[in-house]
């Protein structure tokens, strides 16, 4: 089964942050970052991950009665945004509630497992 | 190097795994054929269902409905009737639960030691839910359906032998061997509902109370109550003539676990058992969130009857009767309508 899982978390909790409290955060967190890596990597060699820039830094698309509209992100009302992604093909549902509760994030946001579409 | 060693660490949580899994098998195997002997016989994959349709990523009404049908192996129309929508709700419910099964990856087997024990409780829960539907079965004549409750025997003693060390497992298999007990003294000659206390003791399957008793004192010596074990100590307590003092205070422990409307509906009845009839009319009042439970308005009704104010009584019998179609439970009702409608009269 392939899974999307989608990394929630409240971004501008980050963004608050000084430069140094940011990189000092992100160092502390990163053995468990790798830890993860790791974990996923032996469930799935091929699986792909990509953090996302702040939700703030986004453009809205719409086409609206044909024109293009394009305004600034965050649109959602929601203090969660999407913070990143991965796409990883795993045995079943168990499995990737495993893996997902693996990410830090999962403690101070909340992860998304979706089945990815397969036609 | 690494590689290497995740290897062999893998292969050694591989053998324990398989290590464990030997032994609940070879387990279940030597469960003594005279208290079951269907037990040895239900085959493994029927667990591994069980846990599938009871999975945390299917909404609680899915799970029930899906283990209703693939395990316990109710019609669509009986499951509907149980969750009170329609046949088509009910259908579109399992259809989708199906889908959902497939598409979300949910495994096909017996959870791993590691995430077992939280997947426990949902599986007690339908097994309950299933000797439920068979103990007051929500249509037809039959007030028991003893295919139903036999079944859920059997998916409580499994589960018992698979989590030897589970105390609510003991409990629900405890509590469902002394519900089932009274199943012929349940029903009277004409088929018609007859209640605990007026109950032909003689009729009690003296054999499934024994084997009840015996299994919520093993669930007890956990030190670890829960609600099926709480709930099999009330059982106990009907089969054992326990003060209904002592009955109700049970209730009280169950209430501080399961707050639900029909805990707080089942304590108020024992309450009034105990002597306090104005306090259990007093607590029944305040439980509107059961106005479509036909078994509220029948204890309300009970408790006016006894407080002879019978034109309410008649009113909640009625409220009652619009709500059940199940046939031994409306002759019941009935007859207690006409008791209370006739008095009226006298008066």
């Amino acid at each position: 089964m392939k899974y999307a899982m989608l990394v929630y978390g409240d971004q501008s909790a980050w963004a608050e942050l000084d430069e140094h409290d940011a990189a000092r955060l992100r160092a502390e967190s990163m053995p468990r970052w790798l830890a993860l890596f790791e974990e996923m990597g032996k469930a799935d060699p091929a699986v792909e991950g990509r953090e996302l820039e702040a939700a703030s830094d986004a453009k809205v698309v719409r086409v609206v009665d044909g024109e293009r509209v394009v305004t600034d992100g965050p649109f959602a009302e929601t203090k969660e945004q999407i913070g990143g992604l991965f796409v990883t093909t795993l045995p079943d549902l168990d499995e990737a509630i495993r893996i997902a509760a693996l990410v830090p994030a999962a403690e101070t946001g909340s992860l998304e497992i979706r089945p990815v579409v397969e036609r | 190097m690494a590689t290497a060693r995740n290897g062999a660490i893998d292969k050694i949580r591989r053998e324990r795994t398989f290590a464990r899994k030997a032994e609940l098998l070879a387990r279940l195997e030597a469960v003594p054929a005279e208290e079951d002997a269907d037990v040895s016989t239900i085959p493994d994959e029927r667990l591994a269902l069980l846990f599938t349709c009871c999975h945390p990523a299917l909404a609680v009404d899915a799970r029930i409905a899906l283990t209703l049908r693939e395990v316990g192996g109710l019609e669509t129309r009986e499951i509907a009737r149980g969750f009170l929508v329609g046949e088509t709700t009910m259908s579109q419910r399992l259809v989708r639960a199906k889908r959902r099964v497939r598409e979300a990856g949910i495994p096909f087997r017996v959870p791993p030691d590691e995430i077992l024990p939280d997947r426990v409780p949902d599986v007690l829960r339908v097994i309950y839910l299933v000797f439920n539907e068979g103990y007051a079965a929500s249509d037809g004549d039959a007030l028991v359906r003893a295919d139903l409750c036999a079944e859920a025997v059997r998916l409580a003693k499994l589960l018992c032998v698979l989590m030897p060390d589970e105390p609510e497992a003991f409990g629900l298999l405890g509590l469902l061997l002394l519900q089932d007990s009274r199943r012929e003294a349940r029903v009277g000659p004409d088929g018609e509902l007859v209640l605990l206390a007026d109950q032909d003791r003689t009729l009690w399957d003296r054999r499934a109370i024994d084997e009840g008793l015996r299994v919520l004192r093993r669930a007890e010596a956990h030190g670890r109550p829960g609600r099926y074990q709480l709930q099999a100590a009330i059982a106990a307590g009907h089969a054992e003539g326990t003060d209904p003092q002592t009955i109700a205070a049970v209730y009280d422990a169950l209430l501080q676990i399961d707050p639900s409307p029909v805990v707080r509906l089942n304590r108020a009845v024992a309450i009034a058992l105990a002597g306090d009839v104005a306090k259990a009319l007093d607590l029944i009042d305040r439980l509107d969130e059961l106005d479509g439970y036909a078994y509220l308005h029948a204890a309300r009704a009970d408790l006016l009857r006894r407080l002879e104010r019978d034109d309410e009584a008649a009113a909640s019998y009625r409220a009652a009767l619009a709500l059940t179609d199940n046939a031994p439970e409306r002759r019941f009702l009935e007859g207690r309508l006409r008791e209370v409608e006739g008095r009226d009269v006298r008066a």
